[in-house]
């Protein structure tokens, strides 16, 4: 294992020998064990190591960045010089900043003591369950793997942050296939912090598992409808995830294109839903531990019963939009759970479909969006008829969210968001 | 790249076992300047060794950030002991590929690395450019993004190389109200495989690119929906790439076939219109240089061309050492690894419909009723076939004429249903450079003519 704080030395005493200059970097070494299964069998064993150094640096207002995967004294002052000759190529602007000095703190996660053999026992476990428990499933592959991380940040404002963290992954892909017939490919992913439980029992893989067995023989929609959609939850993490892309993250802020730019406290959603971020829920496996810009991370909410709480802006964007900074970086969606059982959820549509996913182009600012809506079911008067394929489905994401009906009780946690299934109304539905 | 210090190593290659030593290093390069503002300027270098060792079916494989005779002695070994662990569990016992002949392979270009300030100064000044020119525009982006590779490979059974990868991109991307207050945007990408003082020293291509992209903007902030269902369409030569790379081209790369794509069944039969062609190029396309040469794949194979769809049969799939052993195929160099940490996966390299006779105008002024599809922004496909893109440039075909803009929309199909729809093909062929997500990132491009066939469009 390298030497972090040896390595922390020599950039901050190199950078302090340039001047005037506001900088921060981390330093993170990671191990990974990764094991891949075809067909039911190991096929491919690997353990990765690797090191990464990310700079990022501020002179006289102009910013650049710089990373590298490399340990040593010549590689790292000779990539502090590049990065500091790109700053002095950049524009200035006032809005460059990084966040002010915090007090020094230690984070540790759960799974930092793998355990490799249990890991391959469960992965073959996994495929031993779906091969007696899913007769009309092909397995293609499945990947299962353990990451270790160390990591140190550091900025010229004195914060330094020593976190250390592990977790496990597994994604499966499969298909449903009996022989004759077979569905598109299918997946599920779940990260996760011990080996305790069977892994088919965990996330949404048993549920996309029979999704994909009775996707096979679909039946074919031949009209035109406005109908109800249910979101499942993986579906309903895209939608989201593809709204707020246009509407609250750093792009649209600035390019001004975003629609709920003067919506902050406003309503712009269903009063049904409350979407949080949350790095430090329980349910999420790895935590932030600081934003990009070097604050400590914290949970907040986007969206409180329909209104829009919060930006998701970087420091930066929000210095140029005279918004506040969100208090962490990436995206953990945990979406309250609703007051409706699903069941009684798929019941109550009179027309319309269930949808795992939606094939489609990313959708631009305007929200709208069309697309082909895949491990999806026609479900009519409340009774699900079958699978569909060659369905499209189109919509304005901005009015879906409007138009949200219910919200399921039940949630899905796959580790990195936790989501409920979402009853949509008014979505135009086209079959071919 | 540091120097070659993996040679050598090849003597502590295990006997009994098929093993490939590679040093891999790339760089990236990005810039992006939005509505003026300089958001991202930045740099990395990721560099290491890898080895893949394989044993009776099964693959051990290690990697190292580290770059030295050392570390890829520690790397070799750590390799064998997974292959030798992996063994253990390994019932079904697989016989060892076939040999490759040795051979020394280098691809004619290599990398030349920029300082930032000259990419910063080409994207200011393409920039400058669009504010200077447009101001009625509600946002404007410029990005640069570079991501180069360079590769050493040492193999025990095949061939060794040195082989890099320059690719050099700007996207331009606008942005208007439309007429009814709505965003509205769209982008255009200028790219080529080399190094910016090549392809971006003369800056009036890209300024002649701009002005299309905005006139193209501006009848799309008139534009209407398009009309929902089966129609007649003319693919523009991106929209028919992604078709050849998304539609077809994974569909036919052998470890999906093997996962039960819908290809799997239809090898020899006619699954397109016989004016229809599909090849994924090695490095040399039609006489001139691919967009993304591979000269020589990560398992050691010397690349050529893979016919894919040969006058509408569908004739081969893309392969790995291990699926062609499997289907009694010859390997084509099909096998890469997207950073020096990736095991080599079986990926499309240039993936093209091959152009045919017609001409764009007579295609257009055939149909009385359809679209005129131009841009695309992603699409996808899955093992039956069934495939979507996303349409973010288009225009209604009424009376044989070019009529209003259409807004954003989707179109779908079942791949070999579409492809037989095909009934006239342009005799132009143009290229694009995109980024494939499968397990890995990876450059590809792809490429064709402009295709007249029967399509799904999702409508409101």
């Amino acid at each position: 294992m390298a030497d972090l704080q040896k390595v922390s030395e020599i950039i901050f005493d190199y950078i302090k020998t340039k001047g005037d200059i506001k900088a921060d970097f981390s330093i993170n070494e990671t191990e990974t064990n990764e094991i891949t299964m075809k067909d039911g069998k190991f096929t491919l064993f690997r353990t990765l190591f690797d090191n990464d150094i990310a700079i990022k640096v501020i002179k006289d207002n102009k910013k650049a960045a710089t990373s590298i995967n490399k340990f040593d004294k010549e590689t790292i002052e000779k990539a502090i010089d590049e990065v500091i000759a790109s700053a002095e190529a950049g524009s200035p602007d006032e809005c460059f900043d990084i966040a002010p000095g915090l007090e020094p703190k230690e984070f540790f996660g759960k799974a930092l003591t793998p355990d490799i053999e249990k890991l391959m026992n469960r992965t073959l476990e996994l495929s031993e369950d779906i091969a007696a428990r899913h007769k009309k499933i092909l397995l293609i592959e499945m990947f299962a793997k353990y990451v270790r991380g160390r990591s140190i940040f550091i900025n010229t404002n004195g914060t330094r942050d020593d976190s250390e963290y592990g977790y496990y992954e597994v994604a499966v892909e499969f298909a449903g296939n009996d022989g004759t017939a077979s569905t598109g490919i299918a997946g599920s992913f779940l990260r996760f912090d011990n080996l305790d439980e069977r892994l088919i029992d965990l996330g949404s893989i048993e549920r996309d598992l029979q999704d994909a067995e009775n996707s096979l023989n679909p039946i074919k929609i031949s009209d035109k409808f406005e109908g109800d959609v249910i979101l499942t939850p993986s579906c309903a993490a895209q939608m989201i995830g593809g709204t707020l892309m246009n509407s609250v993250s750093d792009y649209v802020l600035i390019s001004k294109t975003s629609l709920w730019l003067d919506k902050l406290g406003e309503q712009v959603a269903s009063p049904l839903l409350t979407v949080r971020n949350k790095p430090w829920d329980e349910r999420i496996v790895v935590h932030e531990v600081h934003t990009a810009d070097g604050f400590r991370a914290e949970d907040y909410d986007l969206i409180e019963k329909g209104v829009l709480k919060s930006f998701a802006a970087s420091l930066y964007a929000a210095n140029k939009c005279k918004v506040k900074p969100a208090p962490c970086s990436g995206f953990y969606l945990v979406v309250d759970a609703g007051e409706t059982p699903y069941d009684d959820m798929v019941k109550s549509v009179k027309r319309g479909l269930i949808v795992g996913s939606v094939s489609a182009g990313a959708p631009g600012a305007n929200g709208e969006i069309s697309g082909v809506a895949k491990n999806a079911f026609y479900v009519e008067n409340g009774e699900i008829k079958g699978a569909v394929i060659e369905t499209m489905i189109s919509g304005n994401l901005f009015d879906m969210l409007k138009n949200i009906k219910a919200i399921s009780k039940e949630q899905t946690c796959d580790g990195m968001m936790v989501m409920p299934s979402l009853l949509v109304g008014d979505v135009t539905i086209q079959g071919n | 790249m540091p120097e070659d210090i993996l040679t050598g190593q090849k003597s502590l290659f295990e006997t009994g076992v098929q093993t490939v030593l590679r040093g891999q290093e790339n760089r990236i390069r990005k810039i992006s300047i939005q509505n003026g503002n300089l958001v991202t300027n930045a740099r990395s270098e990721g560099s290491g060794i890898c080895a893949r060792v394989y044993l009776k079916g099964a693959y051990g494989f290690a990697s190292t950030a580290e770059y030295s005779a050392e570390a890829a002695a520690k790397t070799i070994k750590a390799a064998t002991e997974n292959a030798k662990y992996l063994d253990k569990f390994n019932s079904e016992k697989k016989n060892a590929y076939p040999m490759i002949a040795n051979s020394y392979v280098t691809s004619p270009r290599m990398i030349i690395d920029y300082e930032q300030k000259k990419l910063v100064d080409i994207c200011k000044e393409v920039d400058a450019y669009i504010e200077k020119n447009y101001t009625d525009l509600l946002s404007r982006a410029v990005s640069y993004d570079e991501v180069t590779m360079e590769k050493i490979i040492v193999t025990s059974d095949a061939a060794d190389g040195h082989v890099a990868y320059p690719r050099c991109r700007i996207i331009v991307d606008l942005g208007m109200k439309s007429r009814d207050g709505q965003p509205v945007e769209l982008f255009k990408m200028f790219f080529g495989c080399g190094h910016a003082g090549e392809y971006f020293a003369d800056l009036n291509p890209i300024y002649e690119g701009i002005d299309e992209l905005y006139k193209n903007l501006k009848d799309k902030a008139n534009g209407v929906y398009a009309e929902a269902g089966l129609k007649t369409v003319i693919l523009h030569p991106d929209v028919a790439g992604m078709i050849a790379h998304e539609a077809v081209g994974h569909t036919v790369e052998a470890d999906l076939v093997q996962g039960g794509s819908v290809a799997g069944a239809n090898l020899g039969k006619q699954v397109a219109s016989e004016l229809v062609s599909i090849v994924d190029f090695a490095h040399t396309a039609l006489g001139k240089d691919a967009p993304f040469p591979v000269y020589l794949d990560d398992e050691g194979v010397v690349a050529k061309d893979a016919v894919l769809v040969e006058n509408g049969i569908l004739k081969g799939f893309m392969h790995d050492r291990e699926s062609a052993l499997f289907y009694g195929a010859e390997p084509c160099g099909n096998a890469r690894g997207y950073e020096f940490s990736d095991e080599p996966l079986i990926r499309m390299r240039n993936t093209a419909v091959l152009p045919g006779k017609d001409k764009l105008e007579d295609m257009i002024a055939s149909v009385d009723d359809g679209y005129y599809l131009l841009g695309t922004g992603n699409g996808q496909a899955d093992l039956t076939g069934e495939f979507m893109f996303g349409i973010t440039c288009g225009y209604e075909i009424k009376n044989g004429k070019i009529g209003r803009a259409i807004l954003d929309t989707t179109v779908s199909g079942i791949a070999f249903d579409m492809l037989k729809t095909v009934d006239m093909v342009s005799d132009s062929m143009i290229w694009w450079a995109g980024m494939c997500g499968k397990k890995q990132m990876m450059p590809v491009s792809t490429g064709g003519p402009a295709i007249k066939c029967k399509i799904t469009i999702g409508g409101r």
